[in-house]
């Protein structure tokens, strides 16, 4: 038998990205703005977004898609702070959201009453930031009792982001860490970084954050 | 940490590409893998070797290329024409 070669190079994130298009392009038809946020598990994601909407989250009109290997305990938590849809995405093992099921999500979602779109995705400084999701900006939690070189450890992620939310900062006088040399590396890596301080325990840095929020969101296409 | 779900979809890009029919005929599975595209090459190949030797696939091979930059993509693929060599 002879053996043919078919030149192929079409990469391999090409069906991803077309998703993530669809996500774009409904979204800003519907002026809605999207966060994708990011950190490794358990640094303060879902405790941020409940803050967050007892804060702003009728005001901004928030709506929520959450992502989780397993459980439906984040979607519940933060179900609980508003009544708006939040839309639990559980990946049965994978170690990241992709574009299509963020879209597959915004379909039960109306955009029309939604202004501020959170994906809080699975906790992993790794794999989601392989995938775009079609948002408007990767926002990376970075919390204090992980080392200040995370950055240079995970630097495709920081390099993707456009915010760093530092969270519980309210423990620094119990843990070695160097809030400087932290932003310092993460600086290294995208000298762009915006930087909110915050813990959402005593609510240190919240209002910026929220304020931040308010300058995000877009006013509606028919406005 | 994702190869499996990257191997999965190169799978269903080759299976796109030949046709559902002709999988079995596939020989290997050329992958470019760039050395900031987050993915590990010997964990891939790992997966696509156990994913290519499942149909419709008969036990193509995978060849990992590795690259520079963040490139990630399926370059090329060896098929079985079923033509008789002259």
């Amino acid at each position: 038998m002879a053996i043919r070669t078919i030149e192929v190079r079409e990469s391999v994130m090409a069906k991803n990205n077309e998703f993530a298009a669809e996500v774009r392009r409904r979204l800003k038809g519907a002026s809605v703005t999207a966060l994708n946020l990011v950190s490794s598990p358990g640094s303060g994601k879902t405790l941020l977004l409940e803050r967050t909407l007892d804060a702003v989250g009728e005001e901004l009109a928030i709506a929520v898609v959450a992502g989780d290997v397993q459980t439906q305990n984040d979607a519940e938590r933060i179900a609980k702070r508003t009544h708006r849809l939040v839309q639990a995405v559980v990946t049965g093992g994978a170690c990241h959201l992709d574009a299509r099921q963020v879209l597959t999500a915004l379909e039960a979602i109306d955009l029309a009453e939604t202004r501020l779109v959170f994906i809080e995705n699975v906790g992993n400084l790794v794999c989601p930031a392989s995938w775009d999701l079609g948002e408007d900006a990767k926002v990376v939690l970075f919390s204090v009792t992980e080392g200040e070189d995370k950055p240079l450890k995970y630097p495709k992620m920081f390099r993707q982001a456009g915010v760093v939310v530092m969270t519980k900062i309210d423990l620094l006088p119990h843990v070695p860490f160097r809030v400087e040399l932290a932003v310092e590396y993460a600086r290294q890596v995208n000298p762009a970084l915006r930087f909110f301080h915050t813990s959402a325990l005593t609510g240190e840095g919240l209002d910026q954050w929220n304020a931040y929020l308010r300058s995000l969101v877009r006013e509606p296409a028919t406005a | 940490m994702h190869e499996l779900s990257i191997a999965l979809e190169v799978c269903r890009m080759a299976e796109e590409r030949v046709g559902h029919a002709a999988c079995g005929s596939v020989t290997a599975v050329g992958v470019e893998v760039g050395d900031d595209a987050g993915i590990e090459p010997d964990n891939l190949e790992f997966c696509l070797e156990a994913l290519l030797a499942q149909p419709p696939f008969g036990g193509a091979r995978p060849v990992i290329v590795r690259q520079h930059g963040d490139v990630l993509r399926l370059a090329y693929l060896e098929v079985e024409d079923g033509d008789p060599d002259d």
